[in-house]
């Protein structure tokens, strides 16, 4: 490696601060002349309910002495020595703290920050390849305007000229701008610039997000996201939800899980049971993984509730009439699991308590999976678990920051727009609908249909190939923010995100990356020039927000700078939130789930596009470490492949590695087979996140991207998009792969060695272990 | 001495690292992984990549065995038959088990990997001339070999990725052998901080970067022989001796109830990797 060819940084990180903090200090309320409330809400404070002490904010002496915060000098750059600043991982929205290890003004590595309740110190594999996000060479470095079939690189001076002159005569209706799920103060700014046109139009899309099962928690629970106590079941009977991979917060749920494991309390193993029609991550962990024939895990709910009714547990008038018809014989018939094993279930579920049961996959995947969740979530509340493993979280006092989460229903309701021309500017950020858009709805045609369409982006992914302006951003790495996450683990917390070194794409000639704060208070700038003069750029404007409301952030003793100092080396602020007890009607009311549907004809199996933990919707496929990190149950890596099980795979005389095309009513892949024990016989899995044409070498070109060949099935309550309600048939093609995969040639056998062993349960003593 | 009686009381002959009394003072590194704990998230070998340097090979490279994960998660089903793998799958950490007794360091002609007095198998670089007798005698398979200059090679590194490039850690060349090793660059730093300090390094001042990241701290890490550290509790707990090749407790009549064993122990390498068996409920 020729060391000469590492970038130095010129002007060391605090240097650049320095100037930050001047103009911070120049920051003067008596300069604003419109009034507290106005100001509040500019500032992201507005609808607060109360002003609230912190919780668990010390002072910086508390800190580890290596956390430093950004605005010191630079006297500890000292060559050969690391440094550590706190922030905040962007890589999925479970908002784990890091903490990241710069030497020489180079960031190297990120850990997990020990001080945050929500991942204690720990990472995924995804956070780790965070900085892979960062020096990834395929970044978008200069904005870039369309003409034509061409694209010209351009300043920022002249793209914010164009939007303001796009923008002139458009109505708030005319507008729509699309994201991922965002919170915090970008938050407070986007929103504010829709307001300035009181536009609307904010599309909320994630493309996996778990939203029937926020629909169907609100109705049981009252709240869409409660604290699911892992560590405190003695059995947890999860439905698809693949808490160890990629569900709602996998690092922490991790912990969770092992504490779990080892009977931290009481010294008693919990006992998982995971029932899905494709093995996930979490289910390959389970002590008893049911396959259930797919859809159908709402009637298996209601049986184990009849069950457990006959088998002595009281159940009300209105859950007792709503599993009448419920019998194990029928229930049997209908899910594919035994009797035998439904009365198991039932005699664990009555013998150790506290439970939990958990909605994954089964809610999110079927027309009919709010009443699959409502189901599961009955479960939970005959099983006295509410209140005691589901417990009301922590709300974050300041309404105007908490996370605006994701959902498909937001770009069905976008894509119509389009399809009827409605929209004359369009933005885009965080999100890559052209890529995750079920094919069926068209988006990519419909998309063009909007009159100018500026995309916010890392890299030239699918969609920001069809923009007319292309802004590129800063890395998470680069930038300042604030983050609200939607899964809080014990306090409310607002977590800060700080650049962790100098931007490797700086603003030379007027080019460079920006940070999306600095894009949208510059935007907002051009309509409300008045109210956000006082702020340089989005740091001046971040420092202002939080210590205006630094006494109910916990910095009531001490003085601003101290305050700031601390608030960014912790990267973590912590609050005293709101807990409102959780309600626990039944929610029987309207509860009927249809049978098993008929197998089709010409469309015999079903398609299950899978989540794996690294590449989820594939936003990062581009990273190569998680490329050439192994599909954990497949080991497969750099390409995508089909499940198929040994038994549907003989019948259809397909072998591993043969090409095989899976053909839909919207289309068709070509893919490698791979013959996988773990998935219902009658379905058929492809992982989503690769098949890539754009956003990168490392992205570009690998693998299918199952999206595409979506049925436009949709959640009938929510209006969510029912990602497992695709049907296919499968068929050879007549080529074949070897397929590139870690495991050997044996497959997953030992060969009669002690490799990876294993004690049943009633053998060991795990409270007598260190 | 006859062949018969060196093969017959081979133990007795046999060269142990290290020779005299004390076995390693003050340090002798080892783990312990819960598999119980531990979930195949794969985090661990990510971590691996970004603290040492790890070169991505691509596909082809991944097809023709080339893959340089030190740490690799190998995955198992049960083999009784069963339609449904109803019990899950198994998952286990593989990398370099640092043995006491390497088979890899015999083999070396030119020494280039060998013990170092803290019980970590290392490996020179710019000694190694890439035989790979190593790699051929090692039972675990977990040494890599570069078959190509992965720094000048495209797209491993290309302009801004080598900015990540852990500087505390060589960036190996075309040809030479590399693999775990326990992030002695971690070790290192802990060591000479403890020895500014005037005393010896503490459970927990040193985590190698798989422990660190692992979300189910599935990992220990620790001095083996320090009885304040947590591995020499686990490894004493689980009545696992580092230098038997079977453990007193196996020979109990119907198997131990520890759940702590070493791979390939028979094999005579005395690893310094303790797994402790995963534990699947018995009443469902
Ligand atoms: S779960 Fe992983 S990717 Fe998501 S925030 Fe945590 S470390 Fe980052
Ligand atoms: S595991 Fe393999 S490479 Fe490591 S010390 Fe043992 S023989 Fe050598
Ligand atoms: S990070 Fe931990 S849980 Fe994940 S595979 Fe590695 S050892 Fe197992």
């Amino acid at each position: 490696m020729n060391s000469g060819s590492i970038k130095q940084l010129k002007k060391p990180l605090a240097i650049r601060l320095g100037e930050q903090t001047v103009l911070a200090k120049s920051l003067v309320m008596a300069e604003h002349p419109f009034d507290r409330r106005d100001f509040l809400k500019v500032l992201g404070w507005g609808g607060a309910a109360v002003a609230l002490s912190g919780c668990g904010n010390g002072s910086v002496e508390d800190g580890k002495e290596t956390v430093v915060s950004y605005v010191e000098t630079n006297d500890y750059m000292i060559p050969s020595i690391s440094v550590y600043f706190n922030s905040t991982c962007t890589q999925c929205d479970a908002g784990c703290s890091i903490t990241g290890r710069i030497r020489e003004g180079r960031v190297l590595k990120l850990e997990g920050n020990p001080d945050s309740t929500i991942n204690r110190g720990k990472t995924c594999g995804l956070g780790q390849a965070g900085v892979q996000h960062h020096y990834n060479p395929d970044r978008v470095r200069e904005p870039l305007l369309r003409t034509g079939d061409s694209g010209e690189a351009i300043t920022w001076e002249k793209a914010y000229a164009l939007i303001a002159e796009k923008m002139k005569d458009v109505s708030g209706e005319e507008i729509a701008f699309l994201s991922g799920g965002v919170s915090g103060h970008l938050k407070v700014l986007l929103g504010n610039y829709l307001d300035s046109f009181r536009s609307k139009n904010h599309f909320v899309y994630e493309a996996i997000a778990p939203a029937v099962m926020r629909a169907a928690n609100k109705k049981s629970y009252g709240v869409e996201m409660p604290r699911f106590n892992i560590s405190k079941a003695k059995v947890v009977l999860s439905f698809g939800a693949d808490f160890l991979g990629a569900w709602v917060s996998p690092v922490h749920f991790s912990q969770q899980y092992a504490q779990f494991r080892k009977g931290d309390e009481d010294g008693q193993r919990g006992v998982l049971v995971q029932i899905e029609s494709k093995m996930t991550l979490t289910g390959a962990n389970a002590d008893r993984w049911l396959v259930v024939r797919p859809g159908t895990e709402g009637i298996l709910a209601l049986g184990i509730i009849n069950a457990l009714g006959a088998a002595g547990l009281r159940l009300s008038g209105d859950v007792a009439g709503a599993v009448k018809g419920y019998d194990k014989a029928r229930v049997s018939k209908d899910t594919g699991v035994s009797a035998e094993q439904i009365d198991k279930i039932v005699a664990l579920l009555k013998a150790r308590t506290p439970s939990l049961v958990l909605a994954g996959s089964a809610a999110e995947g079927y027309a009919h999976g709010s009443q699959n969740a409502a189901a599961i979530n009955l479960l939970n509340q005959v099983l006295g678990n509410v209140g005691k493993t589901v417990e009301a979280a922590e709300v974050v006092p300041f309404p105007q920051m908490a996370p605006t989460t994701g959902n498909t229903a937001a770009l069905k309701k976008l894509n119509d727009g389009l399809a009827a021309g409605k929209y004359k500017v369009l933005f885009s950020y965080a999100a890559n609908p052209v890529f995750t858009a079920p094919g069926a709805m068209k988006f990519k045609d419909n998309l063009a249909k909007a009159g100018f369409k500026v995309v916010f982006a890392h890299y030239l992914d699918e969609t920001a190939l069809q923009a007319d302006l292309v802004l590129p951003l800063d890395s998470a790495l680069e930038d300042w923010g604030t983050q609200v996450p939607e899964y809080l683990a014990t306090c409310a917390q607002i977590n800060i995100q700080q650049p962790l070194m100098e931007k490797l794409h700086a603003n030379t000639d007027g080019k460079g990356t920006r940070g999306m704060g600095d894009i949208l208070l510059t935007l907002l700038k051009q309509r409300r020039a008045e109210e956000y003069k006082g702020f340089a750029d989005y740091y001046a404007y971040l420092r202002g927000a939080l210590l205006k409301n630094k006494v109910a952030l916990g910095g009531h003793k001490v003085d601003d700078d101290t305050f700031w100092n601390e608030t960014l080396s912790k990267g973590i602020i912590k609050l005293e939130g709101h807990v409102s007890a959780l309600s626990s009607r039944s929610g029987t009311a309207g509860l009927s789930l249809p049978s098993p549907a008929a197998i089709d004809a010409q469309y015999p199996l079903q398609l299950i596009p899978s989540v794996n933990a690294s590449l989820r919707d594939g936003r990062h496929t581009n990273q190569p470490w998680l490329q050439e990190s192994p599909d954990p149950l497949t080991t497969i890596v750099w390409d995508s492949w089909v499940e198929i099980h040994p038994r549907k795979a003989a019948e259809l005389g397909i072998e591993e590695g043969d090409i095989v095309e899976v053909t839909g009513k919207n289309g068709s892949v070509k893919v490698q087979a791979y013959l996988f024990p773990g998935i219902h016989p009658d379905a058929i899995s492809i992982p989503l996140g690769r098949g890539h044409e754009a956003l990168g070498r490392y992205a570009k070109g690998y693998g299918v991207n199952p999206f595409q060949i979506l049925d436009a099935v949709f959640d009938k309550e929510t209006g969510e998009l029912a990602l497992h309600e695709t049907r296919v048939k499968v068929s050879k093609t007549g080529s074949r792969v070897i397929v590139v995969k870690d495991e050997g040639p044996v497959g997953g056998r030992q060969m009669g060695k002690k490799i990876a062993a294993r004690l049943p349960s009633d053998k060991v003593k795990l409270s007598e272990e260190i | 001495m006859s062949v018969t009686s060196l093969l017959e009381n081979y133990s007795e002959f046999r060269h142990f690292h290290p020779v005299d009394d004390v076995p390693h003072n003050p340090y002798k590194w080892a783990m312990s992984i819960d598999l119980d704990a531990c979930s195949g998230c794969n985090a661990c070998s990510v971590a691996c990549y970004a603290e040492n340097n790890l070169p991505v090979v691509g596909r082809e490279g991944f097809a023709h065995g080339q893959a340089m994960h030190w740490m690799r998660i190998e995955r198992y089903w049960d083999e009784d038959g069963r339609e449904f793998p109803d019990q899950g799958a198994q998952f286990l950490p593989m990398m370099c088990q640092q043995c006491e007794a390497a088979p890899c360091e015999t083999v070396c002609p030119v020494g280039a990997t060998n013990h170092t007095p803290d019980g970590i198998n290392s490996q020179i670089y710019n000694r190694c001339i890439g035989s790979r007798y190593c790699s051929a005698n090692c039972p675990y398979k977990v040494r890599y070999f570069n078959w190509y200059d992965y720094p000048t090679t495209d797209n491993v590194w290309p302009a801004e990725m080598n900015q990540q490039l852990n500087p505390d850690v060589t960036v190996r060349g075309k040809g030479v052998m590399e693999k775990c090793t326990f992030c002695i660059q971690r070790v290192t730093v802990a060591k000479n901080n403890a020895k500014n300090e005037g005393r010896l390094i503490h459970d927990g001042d040193v985590q190698t970067a798989c422990q660190q990241a692992c979300p189910t701290s599935a990992i220990s890490f620790g001095n083996l022989v320090d009885p304040e550290s947590k591995v020499y509790k686990q490894w004493k707990a689980q009545q696992v001796e580092l230098d038997k090749d079977a453990q007193i407790k196996d020979k109990e009549e119907g198997g131990s109830e520890l759940r702590g064993y070493r791979i390939f122990e028979e094999l005579r390498p005395y690893p310094s990797v303790m797994y402790l068996e995963r534990v699947r409920e018995s009443a469902v």
